[in-house]
């Protein structure tokens, strides 16, 4: 898409905005962390920002999907928290670099001194090691990559000077960015004042961007995204007649197919060691992500899914089959809809522990209300027509429109345009791909905080100039 | 070596069909394609089937790429951007190799090239900078003092403005000024406690506006004096100076509650638009009539001098002019028109040259409004008369329709029959009065020429044969029957009128024909006995004269007989030449009477002269 060239109909006449220098881009997340070149439509390498953690001695730490696999001595560990802010720092290094360095760049010689060709056993002694290590402190991975890194709005000052501490530091890029990402969504939408409504993995946020910058005081978010939607589905699936049984693919060895809601006729898989329970979240969680993506359904409106008659109306409606992996299956009506219904309305939805459950302020009308009450009054008209839809779980069937309706009823008398990318990857890779039109563009070359200014600075100037 | 002789090698059937083969020599006049470069014996191998050859393309392929230039090269190049603060930063893009810098780096593959000759980056000139009023320690005591803000905050605000590029929403987004906790030396407020850390408070973007578009037109005073500035710069400065927060306050709250708007009230604030837009048009499009209503109110004025064309010889000759001017014209409006036949009624000829449409709609529509007519008003002998007539012309036209076709075509103007012009109400006059006249108004007005007696008498009548005195619908025919039924009434009041007088002079004479009987001697009870019975006489007589409109309403005309009498002894007295003959004129009126009318005015009238006529009985038998 992006990289076929324009027809020269379609060119800009009087200057092509774009200057690549060759930047690197990443956007970490609760769910998955994304790298790739600026400039291109998909980041390259995506990964979860789930990794394996090998409990035995030595502990070592798998990066990417393929090594998480059923193990012993194995347990699944995410280097970020619910807020979308890292909280293990070491790992965050190691798992970037894996992405940045082994995903992204060709794999290096290995220099001479480690190759094993010129080992002399005569030779091996301690000063060689050291000045061998001083040879190699000197070539640092990125040297030729700016780079440019997404962030949480509500990201912590210390969390961002960590960042541009450990680009510059350990992969020694020579330029560095930090950006937000509802500003980066808006970018990808091709819009530098917008409402950016993003539903992601662990949270919800709505954001007001005026002129490319983050409304500080406009920021609302909450937890009511792709995770919180997973309990609701469990919640289902536990207080559902007959009860669900939650049994993630990798432990079905065979099954026989089943009538519908008719008990599983599965044999499960034996291990010889333990699985941790973290692994079972994970591969849980791959399983209600499919159910999502194939039976969720956000009730469309007019009025609430709770308004009288709506369910009567769904009920007569056709309903979804979902097969589980154990084979077990069942045709969801009214409660594939009901799921989704607590991001909208806190009182709908499936019952579940105090501690998780939404309040009020946590629903999204609610929370563009606020973010909207936050921000001067002569821009809100401006914002509600340039509404800008993003995240992954903004791709369950239906949310568009009931965002529509929510809209234009909470706010009559205006002009309402939601603007949600019609493919699925422009909406789960929004931030990114916004990273990548920003990093590519000749303008932004005078932003770049270069190697010079952070060793001049320090760490605070991501402060100063990220704003 | 033929084809045969190898099918004989090979032992192979002789040919498809397995006929008799053709001769060898039929075979040789056939002219045969004589291919080049291509031996005698290999052709013949072929047989009867020639073979194949695709004649040689002397030309290859074309070549994809003409240009036999070599492929551009690309290189890595180093740049540098001068819009940015720190210029040492350089990056690297893939640039055109330019020729004369080709041969240098076509080889250096991984050399990174000198730092020298690294280019400016094209979009360094984007960079552009605000410009933010610039004060020191001096300036800002002497003109920037403001008891609402410390010259702390006013920096930090300006700096603001500069980070922010002067984007409103955003610096008041950010504004975050928490003064610095003081202590007592520095500040002037008190020196209690080494730190006191004023309240925050939240200023609105009208405060930093009213703040900073306060320092700036200051700053701009300062830097150049107001009365030499240029124009744009004076403006500016106005516009600054005269900032005013609290409008802008009351417009933004006005703005919330225009943004809070119900889904009702925004509706109807859309339909009072709506309806001030269509106001608004209809009002322009008003004016624009009224303008054009002008435009043609305002005549031309003659330029010539009218004067020779005050006199009828002047104006004799202005119409001459038009109408040569209008003869020369195609179409022929004055000339070309049917001068109206004085009778007002046209001619069948006239009438005739019609369209075949109308002619058959008037046809169909004959009978049936003939019919209606007869039984609307059958004492119109007019209309029957006319209806008559039509059915002669429809004859007429049917008989002339060749000679009319040719007329046709010489008269423009369509002309109806008689027929029609009953059907659309044509009506022709000699004389017409001056403007419309209401139908009705015509007959108030024979009301209204009478005396007040008349029309009680009138009124009565009309009573008694129980047709109203205001007719509900006068179209011309009704209208035309209720002036004849008038006009009968008249009459036959008048005729009362003469009976009543005459009566009157009859009783006169016979008392003086007694009073002669008496001074002739007769005895005096026979006097007296018949002067009561004359007096009798005359009470019967007035009686039976009041007999109709007694009829009419019996106990409501009691003062009627009293009047009546005076004013016949009035009428009678004056009008002897009237009195002369009284018989003829009632004969006239009766003949009238069975002339005129609709059936039931007749049967009406004709009761009441009935009761006339039982009068003149008993007249006659006294």
């Amino acid at each position: 898409m992006a990289q076929q060239p324009l027809p020269t109909s379609a060119q800009p006449t009087d200057i092509y905005g774009g200057d690549e220098v060759s930047a690197l881009v990443l956007d970490p997340g609760y769910c998955n962390t994304r790298a790739g070149f600026a400039g291109e439509d998909v980041p390259k390498s995506i990964l979860p920002s789930f990794y394996g953690h090998i409990t035995s001695d030595p502990p070592r730490d798998l990066f990417g999907d393929e090594c998480i696999i059923p193990r012993g001595d194995f347990e699944v560990r995410n280097y970020m928290n619910k807020d979308s802010v890292v909280e293990d720092w070491d790992v965050a290094a190691k798992m970037w670099e894996f992405m940045l360095v082994k995903r992204l760049q060709p794999e290096r010689q290995t220099p001479p001194s480690k190759n094993g060709l010129n080992d002399d056993v005569k030779d091996q002694d301690g000063e060689g090691d050291v000045a061998m290590e001083e040879i190699e402190g000197q070539e640092k991975p990125l040297e030729e990559f700016p780079l440019l890194m997404t962030e949480a709005p509500w990201n912590s000052p210390k969390a961002r000077e960590k960042a541009i501490e450990l680009s510059m530091e350990s992969w020694g890029t020579p330029a560095f960015w930090l950006s937000r990402t509802p500003v980066l969504s808006a970018f990808a939408a091709g819009k530098a004042t917008a409402l950016v409504i993003d539903i992601g993995g662990a949270n919800t946020s709505v954001t007001a961007i005026h002129d490319g910058m983050v409304l500080k005081r406009s920021i609302q978010r909450s937890p009511a995204g792709g995770l919180w939607l997973s309990s609701q589905i469990r919640n289902m699936w536990v207080t559902s007649e007959p009860k669900v049984d939650l049994i993630p693919t990798f432990m079905v060895e065979n099954k026989t197919p089943v009538d519908a809601l008719a008990p599983a006729q599965a044999r499960l898989r034996e291990f010889p060691y333990k699985i941790h329970d973290s692994f079972r979240a994970f591969e849980e969680e791959r399983l209600l992500t499919e159910f999502k993506e194939s039976v969720v359904e956000v009730w469309r409106g007019p009025g609430r899914y709770g308004a009288a008659g709506n369910e009567e109306y769904i009920k007569s409606q056709p309903g979804r089959v979902f097969e589980m992996p154990d084979g077990y299956n069942q045709m969801w009506r009214e409660q594939r809809f009901k799921v989704a219904e607590g991001m909208w309305d806190e009182n709908a939805g499936y019952p579940v522990p105090e501690a998780e459950r939404l309040t009020k302020a946590q629903t999204i009308p609610e929370l563009i209300r606020s973010a909207l009450n936050a921000i001067d009054v002569d821009l809100r008209g401006n914002l509600l027509a340039n509404v800008v839809v993003t995240g992954s779980t903004s791709l369950i069937n239906g949310f568009n429109d009931r965002l529509n309706n929510e809209l234009t009823a909470m706010y009559p008398g205006l002009k309402i345009k939601i603007h949600a990318a019609g493919l699925s990857s422009e909406r789960r890779f929004g931030a990114w791909i916004g990273g990548s039109i920003l990093a590519s563009l000749g303008t932004f070359h005078q932003m770049w905080i270069s190697k010079k200014e952070y060793e001049e600075n320090g760490p605070g100037i991501v402060e100063k100039r990220c704003k | 070596m033929t084809s045969s002789d190898v099918r004989d090698v090979l032992n192979l059937p002789d040919g498809a069909a397995g006929g008799p083969r053709p001769s060898k020599k039929a075979k040789i006049t056939a002219p045969r394609p004589n291919l080049k470069g291509l031996a005698r014996e290999v052709h013949n191998l072929g047989g009867d089937n020639p073979i194949a050859i695709v004649p040689e393309v002397t030309q290859f392929k074309k070549r994809r790429f003409v240009s036999r230039k070599p492929a551009a090269r690309w290189e890595l190049r180093q740049f540098a951007n001068s819009g940015r603060k720190d210029e040492s930063l350089v990056l690297r893009h893939w640039r055109r190799v330019e020729e004369g810098k080709q041969s240098s780096s076509a080889e250096g593959d991984g050399n990174v090239p000198e730092t020298e000759d690294v280019e400016d980056s094209l979009y360094a000139k984007y960079n552009v900078q605000v410009s933010v009023p610039q004060y020191n320690e001096d300036q800002y005591h002497q003109v920037l003092e403001n008891p609402d803000w410390t010259k702390e905050e006013t920096d930090y605000l300006m700096e603001l403005v500069r980070d922010f590029d002067i984007r409103w929403p955003l610096i008041w987004d950010r504004y975050e000024w928490s003064p610095p906790a003081t202590n007592g030396e520095a500040d002037a407020d008190g020196d209690e406690s080494k730190a006191i850390v004023p309240a925050t408070r939240s200023r609105s973007m009208e405060d930093l506006k009213a703040r900073y578009y306060e320092v700036a037109s200051r700053m701009m005073a300062v830097q150049k004096p107001v009365q030499y500035m240029t124009q744009p710069e004076f403006a500016l400065h106005e516009l600054m100076a005269h900032f005013n927060p609290q409008q802008e306050k009351l417009r933004k709250d006005f703005a919330l509650n225009s943004f809070g708007r119900s889904r009702e009230e925004a509706r109807e604030e859309e339909s009072l638009l709506l309806e001030i837009k269509r106001i608004l048009a209809r009002s322009d499009r008003f004016n624009e009539e009224r303008r054009e209503l002008y435009n043609r109110l305002d005549y031309p004025h003659a330029e010539q001098d009218i004067n020779t064309f005050k006199s009828s010889a002047g104006l004799q000759t202005l119409l001459q002019n038009l109408m040569t001017a209008d003869k020369s014209k195609k179409r022929k409006s004055i000339m070309g028109a049917e001068v109206p036949t004085p009778s007002g009624q046209p001619t069948p000829q006239q009438a005739a040259p019609e369209n075949g449409r109308r002619d058959s709609a008037a046809a169909s529509s004959g009978p049936r409004e003939s019919g209606a007519s007869t039984a609307a008003s059958s004492a119109h002998k007019k209309s029957q008369s006319q209806s008559q007539q039509q059915i002669q012309q429809q004859q007429a036209q049917q008989q002339q329709q060749q000679q009319q076709s040719q007329q046709q075509q010489l008269q423009e103007r369509k002309k109806l029959t008689e027929h029609e012009e009953i059907i659309y109400g044509v009506t022709h006059h000699d004389r017409l009065g001056s403007g419309p006249t209401f139908r009705t108004e015509k007959i108030n007005k024979l009301f209204s020429h009478k005396s007040n007696q008349q029309q009680l008498r009138i009124t009565n009548t009309l009573n008694e044969l129980d047709v109203p005195a205001k007719l509900a619908m006068p179209t011309a025919a009704t209208t035309h029957a209720f002036e004849q039924l008038l006009a009968s009434v008249n009459s036959l009041l008048d005729a009362r009128k003469i009976t009543d007088k005459i009566d009157a002079e009859i009783k006169l004479e016979l008392a003086k024909k007694a009073e002669r009987e008496k001074a002739l001697g007769n005895q005096d009870a026979e006097k007296s006995a018949d002067a009561e019975d004359d007096d009798e006489d005359a009470k019967d007589e007035s009686a039976e004269a009041d007999e109709p409109s007694k009829d009419n309403d019996e106990d409501g005309a009691a003062a009627q007989p009293e009047d009546d009498e005076k004013e016949q002894d009035e009428d009678a007295a004056p009008s002897d030449e009237a009195t002369a003959q009284p018989s003829v004129e009632q004969d006239d009126d009766n003949a009238d009477e069975g002339k005129d009318g609709g059936v039931t005015t007749r049967k009406r009238s004709a009761s009441v002269l009935s009761a006339v006529s039982d009068k003149s009985l008993k007249r006659q038998k006294k």
